[in-house]
Parts: C-alpha cells; structure tokens; sequence
C-alpha cells in the first residue's frame, strides 16, 4: 500500500501558542484515518496544513507524491477539503455552489455536468438541486458541503468535524456516505470529536491533544495500549460465586467477580471467550438469563491518555 | 485569470440576486440627482446663464459704444441678455419691474474725459436680489473702466517722453485703446475656472459620490469569503492567491463601470446632464473607478469584518466626497479648501469633467485622468500586497 498522504513533523504555533507541535500521520489508498480530539486540540490546524492553506512552521506535507505548499498550486488537483464552517454561498443553488467549485478544478464541461449529477445524487440534493441553499436545512447544507469536497474525484478526502450541528438523521446519512468512500479507494482523512464517529468510521485513529498525537493506531490497538478490557455481564440465576470462580478459570479472562443478579467478567477480547464461559457457566447448572458485553471504547482510552474527558 | 474571472462571475450573480449593489449604484445616486435637479436645477441655471443685463449710453462716442459692442458680444456668446435703455428713469423701472438684475450707466462725458485723461465714472445699478447678475455686472464695467484707465496711462507715458503726440492723433489713441476688448475673465475662461451646469453637476456629484459605495461590493468580498468560510475552499483549490483578490477587483472595476455607465446615459436623457465629449468621459470613468475599488480595496484590507468595511467604508466615502465637492462646489472663495479638495479622486473627478465640458477638447481631461491613476497606483499596489497577506491570516 502506497502513502496517498504524508504529513510529517507539522510544526505550527500562533504567537506563544503552539498549537500543532510535531504531528506526523500516513493514509493509504482506501483508508480512513481519524484525527481524534476535544476542541481546540489542533486539528484544523492540522488539516489546514496538509491542506495547502497554512504554511507549517515545520514539517511537510506529500499528498500522492508532492508536496503542498501554500504558495503553490501542486498536487491540490488530488485533494478534496470538507472544511469544518459550512463553506457554501447561500445565495446559489446547490447545481451552481457545485458547478462553480468544479470549474475552479478546470474539470471540462461535459465532465462538469456529468459529475455534478452523481454527485447531488450520492448526497441526495437531486430533488433540491436547483434551489436556493439558503432554503436547505442545516443538514442538507452539510452534505452540499460534503458534496463539493468529492466534485473533483479527489484521491484524498478531508472532512474536517462534518457532523457538528446535525440531526440524527442527516449524521446518519454523513456517516454511510463517508463509509462508502473507502470502497472507492479514496484515502479520508477525518477529523472528530465524537468518539462513536471515529470507532464506527475509522480504520485507524490517532487521538490527539494540545497539538501532539498521544497515540495512534486500529481502535484495538488502542485498547490494548492502555490496556482496557472488554466487559461481560453475564444474568444467572444460581451460585454466584461458583459461577464466577468457573469463569476466572479461562485463561482468557482476567477477571470475574459476582455482581447483583450476576456475574461481571473481565476479558482481552469478548467475542472470543464468550461461547466457552457461557458452556463452562451452564455446566453449573446455573440458568442463564442475559448476557451483555461492553468493549472499552476510544473515550476510555482518551481519559487513559490525556486524564480528561472528551467532551467538556 | 480563468479563475480570476470565474470568481468575478459568481460574485456578480450574487450581487444581482442580492440587488443591494444595483440600490447603492443605480437607482440612489439617480434619484439623488434627479431630485437635486429638480429642487435646484432650475434657479442654478437661469443664474448662471441667464444674465439680464441693462445698458444706458447717455455719452454716445466711440468710446461709449465700445462697451455696448463688448456687451453685444458676450450676449452672442450666451453670457447674457442685454437690454439697450434711452434713459435712466426706464432702466431703473426695469430692475424694479425684475425684468432686468442691473444696468451700466455711461454718463455724457465720459467719452471726452477718457481722451482727455481726465477722472470719470461708471455706474452701475443692481437689483438687491440679483446679485450674481449684479456682481457680474460690476466686473464687467471696472474692467471697462480699467481698460480706458490704460489707454490713458499710455497717452500719459507718450506726453512723458517729451514727444507730446498731435491732438487729434492723441484722441484716436484714446480710443484704440479703450476699444481693444476688455478682458473680461469668463469670456475667455480658462479650463480651471470652468464649471459645470447645475444638471450635470448633480449628475456627476452624484455618480462619483456613490461610485466608492458601489465598488466596495467587490472588494469586501474577500472579508465575506473569509467569514462564510468559502475562502478557505478558494484556497484549497489549484488557484494562485492572486486571482482571488484580482477576481474581487475585476468585479468592483465591473460593477463600477456598469453604474457610471447606466448613470451617465440615463442622466443624459433625464435631466439633459452634458457629460462632454464620449473618449474623454469614458478616460475619465476608467480612471474615476479604478481609484475608487483601490482606495476601498484598502479599506477591505484594513477591516476585520464585512461590516466594518462597509462601515468604514461609507465613512471615508462621505469624508471625500464633501472634500471633494460632490454635492456642492468646493473652496469657491476659500483656496485652502479648494487645494485640500485635489487631495480626494472626486475633485479631480469633477474638474476633469467640467473641463471637457462645453465642447472641450477631450484631451483636456488628461490631466484629471493622470491624476486618478497616480490614486489607483499608489492605493492600488497597498492594496494588492495587503488583500493578499490578508486572504492566508
Ligand atoms: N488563526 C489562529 N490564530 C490564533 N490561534 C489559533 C488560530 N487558529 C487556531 N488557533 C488556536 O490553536 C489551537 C488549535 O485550534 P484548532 O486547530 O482550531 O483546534 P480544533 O480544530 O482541534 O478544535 C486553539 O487553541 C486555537 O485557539
Ligand atoms: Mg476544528
């Protein structure tokens, strides 16, 4: 697999601030890869970097092989912004906020057209297209929003926090589209502070704060860097304690302890010890009710990393 | 440019669904004129044109009627109407009448006293609500008796040199000398003395006054941009910087043009406004809105918001075109004003106008239209470098 993106060593501060201090990431072809952070961690700033838009105190950034300069028009062709504000004129229709932007890539005029049919269809304006945007609803908007960032059949896609402000529905809609993306081969770059977006999205996520990439890797990994486990609660109707003595007897689990009406077990990895606890639990002959499994999530490790919550 | 004029293009769509910018550049400064010219347009040029002017020649010699003829031929030039009287008695009846604003009394003798070197008098009457006709009136006759004053200084000299001419030789020096044309100043007026007729100078008051609001929604465009977010899309695009702030310029220069050019035809039809010769006007345009979108680009790339572009904007547009003498003639009777006033693009605008008006040379303008570039030069590279600086910050 080839890097479509290399940023490497982004250095950026504003005044005293520094407020990306040596971030360094790759996206391969097809991959999603989140930036993961509170407000105000740095992640526009990053991404206006790799966008061309900022000049990085240090660092640099390749996309498909060359590097992005802001003083340059090199290698923009290849990359597709989604930036965080809304960037569309209200005062157009969706076909014209489009064809507009298109044309600022010289996409042809046949190829123009074609394109921007497609896309108003994958982002679901074709009923809408030649209304104002200042008619549409905030989550509509977004995905126009969305929309004119994949025009130009970019091979990176960076979608900078696009579900900030948006009904379930609509998020939803952002969601499916983003996950199709991959299919496509295009290499996305996403930036969230929503954790469930980024576990439900991402192939690979780097959690970052106050500038720096703490960690980085598939959400597994993750996990297993801070060492969190996965949780099952198990409902049983009989001995307690006989169940959860059973239970620590896998070698796969690292803990069971009798809870109210159950049995709470700690384990590396649910899905695989599930089927032999529960075969192990019924030969006790204790009647199992319910079983429900929590994994450690992002925001457990986020608090691991930073000691701090997500969201403020 | 492609993308320079792409963007142009949006941003004209926008401003023609948005309509502000055809309010703020056609249809105010129109009305604006229109109503001035109504209000003021009629007392404005029967003043200045319609000088009614009497005369009474109780003297009757070549020198005498000399003046009538210099009289004769201002009225032939549209200066003034005369009026010959036989007596006082119905001069005076006229100016009381408000047939006429004032008469020039030559008293019997006059003649004999000029060639005699002797002290005369001139008189002249005025209606007390006529005083421009009266003032008029007044220079008109000292230049006359300043004109045989002359005459007989150079008699006076002659005698001096102690070659006393003959007698009837020194009367026909006399009145040589008093007959050579007195140099009346708005017979031949000069290009900086020259004014505009009332209707045109609404016209064009009004047009350049509301030129520097209508080229703002150009370049403010940029701060709009920033604000919607859109510039950062501009910016992640495969464009230079440049032909984002050229796009916002090309579209102020456009918009602009358009209006001064709608405004000068429909001034023209409506209010009979005499813009001057077509090659001249349209030098003086291009240079008028190319001063304008650089003075307000600097204004867009000072400010930190849309608004307050505007608002600083409007500011600055009303601050030079009172200077400038868009709603009123400035520093008539007041040099330093009058100097001041040539610090602002719409003097420059308006003198460079009155001086091709009144079938004028077009080249007459040049000076005026040197003048605007030097403007658009000096706040135009300002605002080039800082509009640019200001698109990555
Ligand atoms: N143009 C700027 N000038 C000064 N400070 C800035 C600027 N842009 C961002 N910052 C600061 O840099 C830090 C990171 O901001 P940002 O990258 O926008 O964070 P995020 O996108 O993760 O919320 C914040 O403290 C923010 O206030
Ligand atoms: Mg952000």
């Amino acid at each position: 697999m080839t890097a479509v993106l290399a940023a490497q060593g982004l250095i950026k501060s504003f005044g005293d601030l520094i407020a990306v201090n040596g971030v360094s990431f790759e996206i391969a072809e097809g991959e999603t890869f989140g930036l993961l952070g509170p407000n105000g961690a740095g992640k526009t700033t990053s991404i206006s970097m790799v966008a061309g838009l900022l000049e990085p105190d240090n660092g640099t950034v390749h996309v498909a092989g060359t590097q992005i300069r802001t003083n340059s028009t090199n290698g923009r062709s290849d990359i597709g912004l989604v930036p965080q504000e809304i960037a569309i004129y209200p005062d157009l229709t969706a076909t014209e906020n489009l064809r507009f932007f298109g044309r600022l890539y010289d996409m042809p005029g046949e190829t123009l057209d074609k394109r921007v049919e497609e896309v108003l269809e994958v982002i679901g304006l074709s009923e809408r297209q030649d209304d104002l945007v200042s008619e549409f609803s905030g989550g509509m908007q977004r995905r126009l929003n969305i929309g004119i960032g994949l025009l130009h059949r970019p091979r990176l896609l960076i979608l900078d926090e696009p579900t900030v402000g948006v009904d379930p529905q609509s998020r939803n809609a952002i969601l499916e589209s983003v996950e199709d993306l991959s299919g496509e081969g295009i290499a996305v770059l996403y930036t969230t502070h929503y954790m469930e977006e980024a576990e439900r999205l991402c192939d690979r996520v780097a959690i970052i704060d106050e500038g720096v990439i703490k960690a980085e890797g598939t959400r597994r990994e993750l996990v297993s860097l801070v060492g969190e486990k996965d949780r099952i609660r198990v409902t049983v109707t009989g001995d307690l304690v006989e169940v959860a003595r059973v239970a620590s007897e896998l070698p796969a689990v690292h803990e069971a302890s009798p809870a109210d009406s159950g049995v709470d077990v700690l384990a590396n990895d649910a899905s695989s010890v599930l089927p032999e606890l529960l075969s192990r639990v019924a030969a006790t002959g204790a009647n199992v009710t319910g079983v429900a499994v929590s994994e450690p999530n992002l925001e457990a490790v986020f608090l691991h990393l930073t000691g701090k919550a997500l969201r403020d | 440019m492609g993308a320079a004029t792409r963007i142009a293009g949006k941003d004209l769509k926008l401003r023609v669904r948005d309509r502000s910018a055809f309010i703020m550049g056609i249809v105010t400064p129109l009305a604006l004129a229109y109503i001035f010219h109504l209000v003021f347009g009629g007392t404005f040029s029967e003043e200045a044109l319609d000088l009614q002017v009497g005369l009474v020649d109780l003297d009757d010699t070549q020198v005498s009627q000399s003046l009538g003829e210099a009289l004769s031929g201002l009225e032939a030039e549209g200066v003034l109407v005369l009026t010959d009287f036989d007596d006082t008695a119905s001069a005076e009846a006229s100016v009381e009448d408000g047939e006429i604003g004032a008469y020039i009394l030559l008293n019997q003798g006059l003649g004999a006293a000029a060639i005699q070197g002797q002290p005369f008098t001139i008189e002249v009457v005025g209606d007390v609500d006529s005083q421009t006709t009266t003032q008029v009136t007044s220079s008109i006759a000292s230049e006359f008796g300043s004109a045989i004053e002359r005459s007989q200084l150079s008699v006076t000299t002659a005698i001096a040199l102690g070659q006393p001419p003959p007698p009837d030789e020194l009367a026909i020096w006399g009145e040589e000398a008093a007959l050579r044309p007195p140099a009346f100043t708005f017979v031949d007026v000069s290009a900086d003395t020259r004014q505009l007729d009332a209707n045109t100078f609404f016209a064009a008051g009004m047009a350049v006054f509301f030129l520097f609001f209508t080229v703002q929604f150009g370049v403010v465009g940029i701060l709009e941009e920033k604000q919607g977010g859109t510039l950062a899309r501009l910016l992640a695009a495969p464009i230079s910087h440049t032909s984002v702030v050229a796009g916002k310029a090309i579209l102020s220069f456009a918009l602009g043009l358009i209006s001064m050019t709608v405004l000068i035809v429909a001034t023209h039809y409506l209010m009979d406004a005499e813009w001057g010769p077509p090659l001249g006007v349209a030098l003086l345009v291009v240079a008028g809105v190319l001063a304008a979108t650089s003075i307000m680009g600097v204004i867009a790339a000072t400010a930190t918001s849309a608004d307050g572009a505007a608002n600083l904007g409007a500011i600055i547009a009303v601050i030079l075109g009172m200077l400038g003498g868009t709603f009123f003639p400035i520093g008539q009777g007041n040099d330093f004003l009058a100097r001041l006033s040539y610090l602002t693009p719409h003097a420059w605008f308006m003198r460079g106008l009155a001086n091709i008006s009144g079938g004028a040379e077009w080249t007459e303008v040049l000076p005026a239209v040197g003048a605007l570039l030097l403007f658009t030069l000096v706040f135009g590279t300002v605002a080039w470098v800082l509009l640019q600086r200001k698109l990555t910050r």
